[in-house]
């Protein structure tokens, strides 16, 4: 299925409920502009990203953070248990002892002050179909 | 990064274009060197005596977790010597109205309590407030978002009149705030602007009429900045918001436009790292004030003629990579304000990008504004600045350009109709997009995020995670409440105040029967829904 997408599709959404949009806004423009098809459901519940995730068969999920990693860590296990393996990173207010935590579970992790570029070469990078 | 240094852009975040160096032919035409602070049109400071008459307030945003946890926050900052309190409330359940208990809320649970306490009824007021002297600080007690602003104010006001106080007494401010929620973090649900505005008119009419010392409403232009207007625009914006508000209240007919704009008059404003840009921002938002109420309503009255301002320094201009380089950026940004004349000022924490602020954060966030105000000589001579070639001449830009804008906004129908159609936020929303180019292009830099960057931050800051207990204790209070209050009372409370919403009745003398009646946040969520309907957010990306 990946193969024959023209685009590798990203879901972008909100892991709290927090309406801050300014990062949203930027990184889904920058991936827009790199090529991605990129899906943006904002603020919803780890039910809400899991069947978002799955319907739209995403090849990346994006985790914008605004919240505690416990949550995170829940949404992570919650997409997995689901079925859903597309590679995860996430953004946002992550601390370095939260971030560690998420790497740990295979999410890598780009907080403030990430470059765009380095966010798009991630998105490239976790897109690429295996070898 | 430009290959030569002189090639560099040398524009403000504005735009402004700027010149290698400024003499006395770049003031502007109508400049009067006889203007001094205290005198019409106040750019150079509301009071004749600057700091010498008063100092500006320290004003610290505050709290998380448990009321008792917020609480003890609160005191410890006012221990350091904070002249003022700010109580932060829970962003999931006070912005949206919702109980603790509603399945957006109870969907994130680990979240809960990470922004704010969970202040769902009086008793959470009256917890958060033990052993504070209500009567002795200046207080905010929340309400930023206009939706929870009537429920936090008659919150505060019921708990001090528990604990004994007569409100008509208290000083403090309200908020309500449309840059927040309607442009810059907008919950899932929140009623319409335009009811928004109603309710601030409320409000202002009930504190005219029982908390007369009370800062009814306060705009706060630092939402519309930190999520992307720059300061041309966020001044026009702050104009157009007032005078919306002004509008409203003197189209019931009940108060005067003066005393409409005395209670408008305290006004928040951002400070970012472009430092002179934003000093001159602060006195030409004092003029633009001044000209605003004597040209569009004829204002005499000094009381309402003077700006007040309050600023919070850039959240965003806090790196997240090497925490502790924030202190001096704190400290910059502070000085900026100071240097701008401002009354009260709250330094974000060096801890900003990662967390909420850790107990050293807000410890160095009252300290630094402490050391500009003992040990630097600064407070000697207000507006040590005014005359300044380059800092007069880039008001007198910052105003010319922020009246066009203005005039743009009343083109479009004004400041509600500005929040409806979406047409601030495309402004906002390219003007982040443009300050991410310039960082990448290196007209702008930051010092160990863009430039002089290292791996691993010497100093080792992890962020403050709050407390772990907050959603089950708040569940647990709120089933206690549901338990021990007399349901009847309530009903009656809610009906009340279902009755004043619809019919346009004022809603605070309802509210504050409500929360005395020991309703609940989200049964005063569920009134206004029920009776405003919801907001049609122009913004797609939340």
């Amino acid at each position: 299925m990946m193969d024959s997408r023209v685009n590798p599709r990203i879901l972008l959404a909100k892991s709290s409920l927090d309406g801050h949009w300014r990062g949203l806004n930027v990184v889904s423009r920058a991936l827009r502009d790199a090529g991605f098809e990129v899906i943006v459901i904002g603020m919803a519940t780890s039910a809400e990203i899991v069947g978002a995730a799955l319907e739209e068969d995403v090849d990346l999920v994006g985790l914008n953070v605004g919240g505690r990693v416990e949550a995170v860590e829940r949404i992570v296990g919650e997409l997995r248990a689901a079925g859903c393996d597309a590679p995860i990173f996430a953004g946002g207010t992550i601390a370095p002892s939260a971030a560690k935590r998420l790497n740990h579970l295979g999410v890598e992790t780009y907080p403030p002050g990430s470059a765009l570029g380095d966010i798009v070469a991630a998105a490239r990078r976790l897109t690429e179909p295996a070898p | 990064m430009p290959e030569r240094e002189l090639d560099r852009p040398r524009r403000t975040i504005s735009g402004i274009e700027l010149n290698p160096s400024y003499n006395g032919a770049d003031l502007p035409g109508d400049f009067d060197h006889s203007q001094s602070p205290g005198k019409p049109p106040f750019a150079r400071g509301g009071f004749e005596l600057g700091y010498r008459s008063k100092l500006w307030r320290i004003f610290q945003l505050s709290g998380f977790g448990n009321p008792e946890d917020e609480g003890e926050r609160i005191r410890y900052l006012l221990e350091k010597g904070e002249t003022g309190y700010i109580m932060e409330h829970d962003r999931m359940t006070a912005d949206h109205l919702y109980d603790v208990d509603h399945p957006d809320v109870s969907a994130r649970s680990e979240d809960v309590g990470l922004s704010g306490a969970v202040i769902l009824s009086v008793h959470d007021f009256l917890l958060v407030l033990d052993g504070i002297d209500i009567g002795a600080y200046f207080a905010h007690p929340g309400g930023a978002v206009p939706q929870h602003a009537p429920f936090a104010l008659a919150g505060f006001w019921t708990a001090a009149q528990r604990r004994g106080f007569d409100i008509s007494k208290l000083i403090g401010t309200g908020q309500s705030d449309f840059f927040l929620t309607y442009v810059g973090c907008p919950p899932k649900e929140q009623i319409p602007a335009s009811a928004a505005l109603r309710l601030n008119v409320d409000i202002v009419e009930f504190c005219a009429a029982h908390v007369p010392r009370w800062v009814p409403v306060s705009i706060a232009g630092y939402n519309g900045a930190d999520s992307g207007l720059n300061a041309y625009q966020e001044l026009a914006a702050v104009m157009s918001c007032a005078v919306a508000q002004i509008d409203a209240v003197v189209a019931r007919g009940n108060l005067p436009p003066a005393q409409v704009a005395h209670y408008l008059s305290g006004v928040n404003f951002r400070v970012s790292m472009d430092l002179m840009e934003d000093i001159a921002k602060l006195r030409t938002a004092r003029k633009m004030w001044h000209d605003l109420l004597t040209r569009r309503y004829g204002i005499t009255d000094e009381r309402a003629l003077r700006m007040r301002i309050h600023v919070v320094t850039a959240g965003s201009a806090m790196t997240y990579q090497e925490p502790m380089n924030n202190i001096v950026r704190g400290t910059l940004m502070a000085l900026a304000s100071m240097l701008g004349g401002v009354q009260s000022l709250g330094v974000s924490g060096y801890d900003e990008a990662l967390s909420i602020p850790s107990e050293t954060a807000h410890h160095m966030s009252v300290r630094i504004q402490q050391i500009l105000q003992e040990e630097t000589g600064l407070t000697a001579v207000a507006d040590p600045l005014g005359g300044s070639y380059y800092l007069e001449a880039l008001g007198a830009e910052l105003e010319g350009r922020a009246w066009e804008f203005f005039e743009a906004m009343e083109n479009q129908g004004g400041f509600i109709s500005c929040l409806d159609s979406g047409w601030i936020h495309e402004i906002a929303g390219a003007n982040q997009i443009a300050i991410e180019e310039q960082l990448l292009t290196g007209e702008r830099r930051r010092v160990g995020v863009d430039v002089h960057r290292i791996e691993a931050d010497p100093f080792e800051v992890d962020g403050f995670s709050g407390v772990d207990d907050v959603y089950e204790r708040a569940v647990e209070r709120l089933a206690k409440l549901r338990r021990s209050r007399s349901a009847a009372a309530v009903g009656g409370a809610l009906r009340e105040l279902d009755v004043a919403c619809r019919e346009g009745n004022n809603v605070m003398p309802p509210m504050m029967e409500a929360l005395a009646a020991e309703v609940s946040l989200g049964e005063v969520g569920a009134v206004f829904r029920g009776a405003f309907g919801q907001w049609d957010s122009p913004i797609d990306l939340v």
